[in-house]
């Protein structure tokens, strides 16, 4: 028996190894998604005043903290028993605009497609944004303004590009100022023109690639406000392996549908549908179950894309073109929402004064998938109990039997060349899966005592 | 010039806080070799030589530990970036519980889970407690910041990729607040939803706990420019870090105290969830802890073991 470790898989969020073993001829025995990190929400959130949740938990991650501080404001919306304004409504749907723009784009153009667009086996350190700049200029230097519009918006209406802090029980704190609305309008449509090119680069991107790679046959779990592509309204529906609806849900329901349960080898919780039956979520998910994405460049793209794959798709490789017509589509969204005056507003907040309600579910769909926040409080609104169901755990199963796939392909003689490790990490990396994320839920391991060290070591 | 940025227990906030230099990012890479960064490159394992390394994150488990050990021997100068680098940040909080109490919350008794679930054995086991890095590794810079600003992050990496020393703002978060001192009266504290604060004046004034006063600025007071309170994110004030006798619990008081004339064991009667509202970014710091008059250690009191 011997043991190949890719550790760490690189150019995605947080920590994680695969680990394949082989049997006594060098072939593939089995393969593993690992993730070997873990911090504590869950459990350390539990006496928190529930009106801090949306300013810690963003700190679950770093790449989407706005789907984070979303969920959890949405959640204390509930509490309090105040839903937000026209206006402060529209700021959220905005902020989550301007969230999937910087993630997207980041993930698109810097995280996976230079495996792509510089090559899968090209060398390992030419293999990164850092050689697109030297590669192709022009895209990176495209890449990098797209994703400072995404950041701008988000820092305008939240705050700061990074845990954003304006969204707070009932709304949003603060009116966005009519002249941010045109210097954001001007941004947003320099983006879309963006976005437009890239479509080009984006269709033919997997022309070359094999497309049975990471192949998995699962459920699909996805928001949609009445089949129409959104982040932030509607119900999570929930579409079984030949794409016909099962059911779907709002709020605290999500009980009666997902299960989690844990293995030995990684800190990460696998979800389920509570019947057996594993699922996905984020972009593959969401464009097998939306009708339309809303808005006309993003569905002429959508078009094309279901004349490749079909209304439905298994294809997990697809989730890059996915992820491209979310982008786009938000682009064109940006334009729509900034043209409109009306969402400088002053009804941005709906004044609160006491916990309304003992338990409040937020749920929004972050770039990588569903993501839930679940809350209970007692009286005084101090939390008492904490559930979160991020997007990497629910697409646990089929990265870890995706590099399975992958490694029974790439791996001969019972070696493990560079660029075949990196096709097993791009069957990873298709999901844009975010570690951080994943392992909010623990603090620490099996007791393990040891000495404090107060002094520094050199 | 070969740079790094190494990853432990965090959020990734602080290397994209790195990316959000945007087209700066090219003027870097002119200047200096980025030669690891597991976000964005595919190298495994930081090379011998690096000149500056930033580490972010807290260390939570061995192979955090182990991997700082690596960067400081492998780096010239090291930068602890982000307050989770400085001072334990989010990952702290979960010194409020015991091991047992989080394993079993987590595999066992979660909504979604059942009782009988698996606690993971075969991973990197992790360290008793959350620690700051500075608290395990010598550190050369601490830069600040849940993550650190963009605009100050403008100033000090060319600074630091061309060696050049700069004179940094050294202020709170009030110092760069636009917000006027009106009259207090009849002050008593809110919580942080409560009600809508007027834009005009200071947030503490009107009863909201801003933790502008006990931290470091260089945020341009992105919270309360938006009427939201300050919840300290950038880590403690420089006053409270050189002051042995100063800590943000008994600073947060006073200045409550002088700004109210109430007393201040009638406003410590008042304060409400001491963890999350005030140290939810330093619980895990044991510079902050070990302060004389610090609350760190009546609120964890050993839980971590
Ligand atoms: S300091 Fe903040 S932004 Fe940086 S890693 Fe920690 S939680 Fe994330
Ligand atoms: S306490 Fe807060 S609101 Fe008041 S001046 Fe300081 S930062 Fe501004
Ligand atoms: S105002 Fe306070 S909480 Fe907001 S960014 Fe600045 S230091 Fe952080």
């Amino acid at each position: 028996m011997k043991e190949i470790t890719i550790n760490p898989v690189t150019r995605i969020e947080g920590h994680a190894r695969v680990k394949i073993n082989l049997d006594d001829s060098g072939n593939v025995d089995n393969a593993h998604f690992e993730v070997v990190e873990l911090r504590g929400f869950e459990k350390f959130m539990i006496g928190a005043a529930v009106e801090e949740a949306p300013r810690i938990t963003p700190r679950i991650c770093g790449i989407c903290p706005t789907a984070h501080h979303i969920a959890a404001a949405k959640a204390c919306d509930e509490i309090f028993g105040a839903a937000p304004p026209a206006t402060g409504k529209k700021l959220r749907e905005l902020l989550m605009v301007g969230q999937f723009i910087h993630s997207h784009s980041l993930h698109f153009f810097m995280l996976a497609a230079p495996d792509f667009l510089i090559g899968h086996d090209a060398p390992a350190a030419e293999r990164s944004v850092l050689g697109l700049v030297k590669k192709a200029p022009d895209i990176a230097k495209k890449a990098i303004e797209v994703r400072k519009f995404g950041q701008r918006m988000t820092e305008a209406i939240g705050g700061k590009p990074i845990h954003p802090s304006t969204c707070i029980p009932g709304g949003v704190s603060y009116p966005l100022a009519e002249s941010k609305r045109l210097e954001l309008l001007e941004m947003s449509k320099k983006s879309l023109e963006t976005a437009r090119e890239g479509w080009n680069i984006a269709r033919t991107i997997l022309d070359q690639t094999d497309l049975s790679f990471g192949a998995v046959d699962t459920a699909f779990m996805g928001m949609s406000d009445n089949g129409r592509f959104s982040a932030y309204n509607g119900e999570v529906n929930v579409i079984g392996k030949d794409g016909n609806p099962v059911s779907a849900f709002s709020g605290a329901d999500y009980l009666n549908l997902i299960e989690e349960y844990s293995e030995d080898w990684s800190y990460l919780k696998f979800s389920r549908l509570k019947g057996g039956d594993y699922y996905r979520v984020g972009p593959l998910a969401r464009l097998n179950i939306v009708k339309e994405m809303g808005t006309p460049e993003a569905d002429a793209a959508l078009a094309e894309y279901r004349s490749t794959f079909g209304e439905f798709t298994q294809t997990t490789l697809a989730y890059n073109m996915a992820r491209y017509i979310e982008f786009l589509s938000c682009c064109e969204k940006a334009v729509e929402y900034l043209s409109d005056p009306s969402i400088c507003g002053g009804d941005v907040r709906t004044p609160v004064s006491g916990v309304s309600k003992s338990r409040g579910v937020g749920i929004v769909e972050a770039p990588r998938g569903t993501l839930i926040h679940d809350y209970s409080v007692d009286e005084e609104g101090f939390i008492t109990d904490c559930n979160l169901i991020v997007a990497t755990c629910q697409n646990n199963f089929g990265m870890d039997r995706g590099v399975e796939d992958v490694a029974r392909k790439v791996v001969s003689g019972g070696s493990l060349s560079e660029s075949a490790a990196n096709r097993i990490e791009m069957v990873i990396r298709a999901y844009d899966p975010c570690i951080s994320c994943a392992t909010h839920a623990i603090g620490q391991m099996p007791v393990d005592i040891e000495l404090v060290r107060r002094k520094p070591e050199r | 010039m070969k740079i790094a940025i190494e990853e432990l227990a965090g959020c990734s906030g602080c290397t994209i806080a790195v990316l959000d230099l945007h087209e700066m990012l090219l003027d870097v890479v002119e200047k200096a070799e980025i030669v690891y960064s597991p976000v964005i490159m595919d190298v495994k394992e930081p090379p011998e030589g690096i000149d500056i390394a930033f580490v972010t994150g807290a260390v939570r488990n061995e192979e955090n530990r182990e991997r700082l050990k690596m960067i400081r021997k492998r780096s010239k100068v090291l930068v602890a970036l982000g307050t989770c680098a400085c001072y334990g940040g989010v990952s702290g909080l979960s010194m409020l519980s015991s091991n047992a109490e989080i394993f079993n919350k987590v595999y066992r008794n979660g909504a979604t889970v059942g009782e009988d679930g698996k606690i993971p054995s075969g991973v990197p086991p992790f360290t008793y407690r959350a620690f700051a890095v500075g608290d395990l590794a010598m550190m050369d810079y601490y830069i600040t910041g849940c993550p650190p600003k963009e605009n100050f992050l403008r100033e000090i990496i060319p600074a630091l990729i061309a060696g050049d020393s700069l004179d940094l703002s050294r202020k709170s978060v009030c110092s760069e607040c636009d917000r006027k001192m009106g009259s207090v009266e009849g002050w008593k504290l809110k919580r942080r939803y409560e009600g809508v604060p007027d834009r005009e004046h200071c947030l503490l004034g009107q009863g909201y706990l801003c933790l502008g006063p006990v931290t470091f600025g260089r945020c341009g007071a992105s919270c309360p420019k938006n009427n939201v309170p300050c919840h300290g994110c950038n880590g403690p004030s420089l006053d409270i870090l050189r002051e042995p006798c100063r800590d943000l619990y008994n600073m947060m008081v006073r200045r409550i105290s002088d700004l109210t004339d109430h007393k201040e064991k009638e406003i410590e009667e008042e304060l409400y969830d001491v963890a999350h509202t005030m140290y939810p970014f330093t619980i895990g710091s044991l510079i902050m802890e070990d302060k004389e008059n610090s609350k760190i250690r009546d609120l964890v009191k050993e839980r971590s073991l």
